[in-house]
């Protein structure tokens, strides 16, 4: 046979198989795979692509130089004497005010050559669509970003107030280069004029400010100007090129891909078990036709000649179908997570195409070939004999196939060896767990069929019957309804708790950068408003640079290098009077005659973290000035406590003299937010902090990548019921035959109808009460060793799941057994 | 075995035929020396058990025997692998089964071209459709086997061994399911065929009627040939 002739044959027999349904499930099953998989990867090479294309443009320069206070003008005159382009942005935190609204925003001042690299784009109002702009605000003008004008209820025309500025909002700012330095970040931006910032009042001393200076120019120049800096900047500079900035979102996005990619894979998974059942059966159903083939003189060679491109075909087919619901299912993902992108995604790109046939390629091999190898193996003396079944695929082969398959996709997502291994292993550890579970609520309902109706009967003995290929279902169910319970529980159960650690009465808003000399005026204030309030604090900001007289960096471990305490600039205080709620556990607390020695307490944890002892030798410097202090206490904090607290804390007269701001929390309930904007207005500088918005803030962000992974949890249930639909069409023959044998002995319609609905409803019932279990066990361990939560019986998973389990499995069962129903018994017994 | 050809075209020496089973090793076919000469019409006639089948399975190459040797149009069987012996089949030989065996996703048209495709024949479709004709089934071509009744479905089957025109053509029970006129219909479109294509015939059966209008008749029982006609138990 010529091989046109064999693939124009095996054209006609797909065709024709297609038409009687015996691939649908197999292809629906790839379609699934491919399009989760090519969704999340589509979605990552925009964004990742983004990154690398704009990875000047998102930083908005080729070298920003970060700095808490302006730098030494001689470093810009030797910027612009190298032929480098230099702009300037101050960023802030300050209230924003429109009318009764406020809201704490993250400023941005610019100049009007900002940014030196890629543009902004805006939108002359919200909702419409932006486009790139190739200037800055003017001066008296503020550019807002679009969920600032959503919160203050601003439009295009209308006034806000910055400190004691007003500026014009013309424009809505959708995106800007160097929101990458901040990707996450909480504040929503409001951009600004360079030049209307000192109107505003809040560039004080003390006040927590950012210097970002904007270099650019050619690369070699670049380079050598960045050199030059390197050689000058103090620990408290930061010198951001496009490599930190593109590492930073890197790492960002990658573990963006592994959380998306593991969600992916549960889906691929179980489409490959779906693919593998139905590959059976499809195997099954033509064991006569290879017998046959054989029969007419086909070799080997010949029959998988015509069977294989069928398989080949489908994987085409259904693959390209995959990549396209992929595609567009990308848009889902960037809708979902718009607000937290760090760089404005790039156009799509054809490798995901090609990983999603790959995916396509090796699920369908990996699960579907051994299968399909057995036809090969057929004897032609079936057409004699036709109890006469090829031998098994080997064990190893089905399941060495599937597991490779399975290393493979995973690897792609994790890359990393060890990591993959150990995920398979706790997903095999805990498959087979529910899947034992699962075995043993069938054999307890088996137990109790006696003491139930007909119909519960028949459901309970069908389920039973088909002992491992319920359980598969059992199990490809509650795998899905248990990822989504436990990223809900952990969802709300988070968030939740944020918000009870904020009970009454205790302190719900912090006020920083209130200056000295508004000290007794701001006092005055809250004891007019009658508002409950902690100390004032004092604080100067300053980095911990030496550990007993060895560079902090060199004098603790690897781990800590890159704790954040190390990386920033740290809030330093003074008191004489030890806080309510901290404890000394080590030392002693400061004697009236420690006033103006160098002394210093640090906070417990931190000093744990750092590997600082009683009597160590701190450095610190502040601004240009260094100097250090002996740890003669060790504090514990409660951080939960939202009151001030601080890291370190010195007596009275070592940094006295330094500048310095102070702080508050207070108490204010809802009814009284109004009293903020006059704050704000009457002390410009003052940032306010409302904890419930920064808890709505993080709750938005997370809120969104839940979402997103739900998102993708939708093709995890989706591949749930391929295997539904695989395992039922496996059953199909046998189901038709009894269901017109029960019809022929006197079965009613509605007995059958009752029977299969029962039987489907208890399956989802059971996955979902095996998901209860799961999610149980895994939240458990998840809040007890990660999360330190407080863990409580989630006893409303115990219903919901087993109900949705129910409803959902029952629907889709039933749907897929309609021809038992529908055809006439008579039809059936011909046939048979 | 007037006009064909006197040569031997299917011979086999000392044929046995050993399975395993439960109670121990068992002998279904047993010491079977046989030839049968081309053009011959030949049935192989034994009570259910008697290894009537499994004779077929050997001599049709389908099955290797435990003991003894098959020669098949001058191939030695034994010395073929599975693939050589799909060759032979595919070149000399044609079946006809009690239970019909078409491929029910091909239409009786597909199902007759099949073996045609199968060798790479430019003209299948034509030759398909003449047998087809010849069969008087030239209105059902498009007729997928579930749509047909059990007699034209072995008269597809028919069409179907005599397509490649093979020299041997095997019939295991070709009436088994069928009533009896209908039945009978059958057999004289097997033996006209046979005789028109002058093909050697080989028919299992348990129908001393139907063996009757064979030139020879070879009786089996436990797996031995007997010489005389087996009284039925």
């Amino acid at each position: 046979m010529s091989r046109l002739a064999r693939w124009r044959l095996a054209l006609r027999l797909l065709v024709r198989d297609w038409r009687a349904g015996e691939q649908r499930v197999l292809a629906a099953a790839v379609v699934i795979a491919v399009a989760a998989s090519t969704a999340v990867g589509f979605f990552t090479d925009r964004l990742s692509r983004g990154m690398v294309n704009q990875s000047a443009d998102f930083l908005g320069a080729d070298l920003v130089l970060e700095s808490p206070r302006p730098i030494d003008e001689a470093w810009l005159e030797q910027a612009s004497a190298r032929d480098l382009k230099v702009t300037e942005t101050l960023q802030f935190a300050s209230m924003v005010v429109h009318e009764d609204a406020l809201q704490l925003a993250g400023v941005k001042a610019v100049q009007s050559d900002f940014p030196l690299r890629g543009e902004l784009r805006t939108a002359p109002a919200l909702y419409v669509p932006d486009a790139p702009v190739d200037t800055a605000p003017e001066a008296g003008e503020a550019w807002l970003a679009p969920r600032l004008m959503q919160r203050l209820q601003v439009q295009a025309g209308d006034y806000v107030e910055v400190g004691e500025h007003r500026l014009r909002v013309t424009r809505a700012l959708t995106f800007e280069p160097g929101q990458a330095a901040q990707a996450f970040g909480l504040s929503p931006r409001l951009l600004m004029n360079m030049a209307d910032v000192a109107a505003t009042g809040v560039v004080q001393p003390g006040s927590r400010l950012s210097y970002h200076y904007l270099f650019a120019g050619p690369e070699a120049a670049v380079d050598r100007y960045r050199n030059w800096l390197a050689d000058r900047i103090t620990p408290s500079h930061e010198l951001v090129g496009v490599r930190e900035g593109q590492r930073a979102i890197g790492s960002a996005l990658e573990r963006a891909e592994r959380y998306l990619g593991l969600a992916t894979l549960v889906a691929v998974v179980l489409a490959g078990v779906a693919i593998a059942m139905a590959a059976r059966r499809y195997s099954e159903r033509h064991f006569d036709m290879s017998a046959m083939l054989r029969c007419l003189g086909a070799s080997q060679r010949e029959v998988l000649g015509l069977f294989l491109p069928q398989l080949a075909l489908v994987a085409v087919l259904a693959s390209a179908l995959g990549c396209l619901v992929g595609w567009a299912a990308q848009y889902g993902l960037l809708y979902l997570l718009r607000d937290l992108l760090p760089v404005a995604p790039s156009g799509t790109r054809a490798w995901p195409i090609l990983a999603g046939f790959a995916t396509g390629l090796v699920t369908l091999g990996g699960f579907a070939l051994p299968p399909l190898l057995r036809l090969r193996a057929v004897s032609p003396l079936r057409v004699l004999r036709r109890d006469l079944a090829p031998l098994p695929s080997q064990a190893w082969l089905v399941y060495g196939a599937a597991l490779i398959a399975l290393l493979l996709l995973m690897w792609r997502y994790t890359g990393n060896w060890a990591l993959t291994l150990a995920v398979l292993a706790g997903a095999a550890a805990m498959a087979a767990l529910l899947g034992l579970l699962g075995f043993a609520l069938l054999a307890i309902g088996r137990l109790g069929q006696r003491q139930v109706g007909v119909a519960w009967r028949f459901g309970i003995n069908n389920l039973w019957r088909r002992g491992w290929g319920s359980v598969a279902q059992i199990l490809a169910f509650s795998l899905a309804l248990l990822a989504m319970a436990v990223i809900t529980l952990v969802r709300t159960d988070l968030l939740d708790a944020w918000r009870t650690q904020l009970p009454d009465d205790v302190p719900n808003h912090f006020a920083i950068n209130i200056l000295p000399e508004q000290l007794d005026a701001v006092e005055a204030f809250f004891n007019a408003h009658d508002v409950p309030r902690s100390q004032l604090y004092p604080m100067v900001r300053g980095r911990l640079t030496t550990i007993n007289e060895q560079p902090v960096q060199r004098a603790v471990t690897k781990e800590a290098q890159a704790d954040n305490a190390l990386n920033r600039e740290l809030n330093l205080t003074w008191t004489m009077q030890l806080q309510e709620d901290n404890r000394i556990i080590a030392g002693r607390w400061w004697r009236p005659d420690d006033r103006g020695q160098p002394l210093v307490s640090v906070e417990a944890q931190l000093a744990e973290r750092l590997g600082i002892g009683m009597g160590d030798e701190l450095g610190f410097r502040v601004g240009a000035q260094a100097f250090s202090a002996r740890v003669i206490s060790l504090r514990t904090v409660e951080w939960d406590s939202f009151r001030p607290n601080f890291y370190m804390v010195f007596p009275p007269g070592v940094i006295d003299d330094f500048a310095t701001t102070y702080m508050t929390s207070f108490y204010l309930d809802a009814d009284d937010k109004p009293l903020l904007a006059e704050l704000v207005q009457r002390f410009p500088a003052v940032s306010v902090l409302e904890m419930d918005q920064l808890i709505e803030q993080v709750e938005r962000i997370f809120r969104q990548v839940t979402l997103a992974v739900e998102y993708v949890l939708v093709f995890v249930l989706l591949a749930g019921f391929a295997v539904l639909f695989a395992a039922l069409q496996s059953s199909l023959d046998e189901r038709l035959y009894e269901g017109a044998l029960l019809r022929a002995l006197g079965g009613s319609r509605r007995q059958l109808r009752a029977g299969h609905l029962a039987e489907f409803a208890l399956l989802g019932a059971v996955a979902g009460l095996v998901a209860a279990f799961g999610t149980e066990l895994l939240t458990w361990l998840l809040y007890t060793q990660v999360l330190h939560l407080d863990y409580s019986f989630k006893w409303l998973v115990w219903i919901l799941a087993p109900l949705a389990g129910a409803l959902l499995v029952g629907a889709a069962g039933f749907h897929g057994i309609r021809p038992v129903l529908q055809r006439s018994p008579m039809l059936l017994l011909r046939e048979g | 075995m007037s006009d064909t050809r006197l040569n031997t075209i299917i011979a086999a020496r000392g044929l046995g035929k050993r399975v395993t089973t439960a109670a121990g090793p068992l002998d279904i076919l047993s010491d079977i020396d046989l030839e049968i000469n081309a053009g011959e019409s030949v049935a192989v006639l034994g009570v259910s058990g008697s290894g009537k089948s499994t004779l077929l399975g050997l001599l049709a190459g389908l099955d290797l025997p435990s003991q003894g040797e098959v020669l098949l149009a001058d191939e030695a069987l034994h010395l073929l692998d599975e693939d050589g012996r799909a060759r032979v089949r595919g070149q000399h030989v044609g079946f006809v089964f009690q239970s019909f065996q078409l491929l029910p996703s091909l239409t009786a048209l597909e199902n007759v071209m099949l073996p045609l495709e199968l060798a790479g024949r430019q003209d299948a479709r034509s030759q398909a459709v003449e047998l087809l004709a010849r069969v008087d089934l030239a209105a059902r071509e498009t007729h997928y086997p579930k749509q047909l009744s059990g007699g034209e479905q072995q008269r597809v089957a028919l069409a179907r061994a005599f397509a490649m025109q093979p020299a041997i053509l095997f019939a295991d029970e070709p009436t088994g399911n069928l009533d009896s006129a209908t039945g009978k219909r059958i057999i004289d479109l097997l033996f006209d065929l046979n005789r028109e294509h002058r093909t050697t015939l080989v028919l299992v059966t348990h129908d001393e009627q139907l063996a009757a209008r064979c030139q020879r008749r070879i009786h089996l029982d436990g797996g031995h040939i007997v010489a005389a006609p087996v009284e039925p138990r």
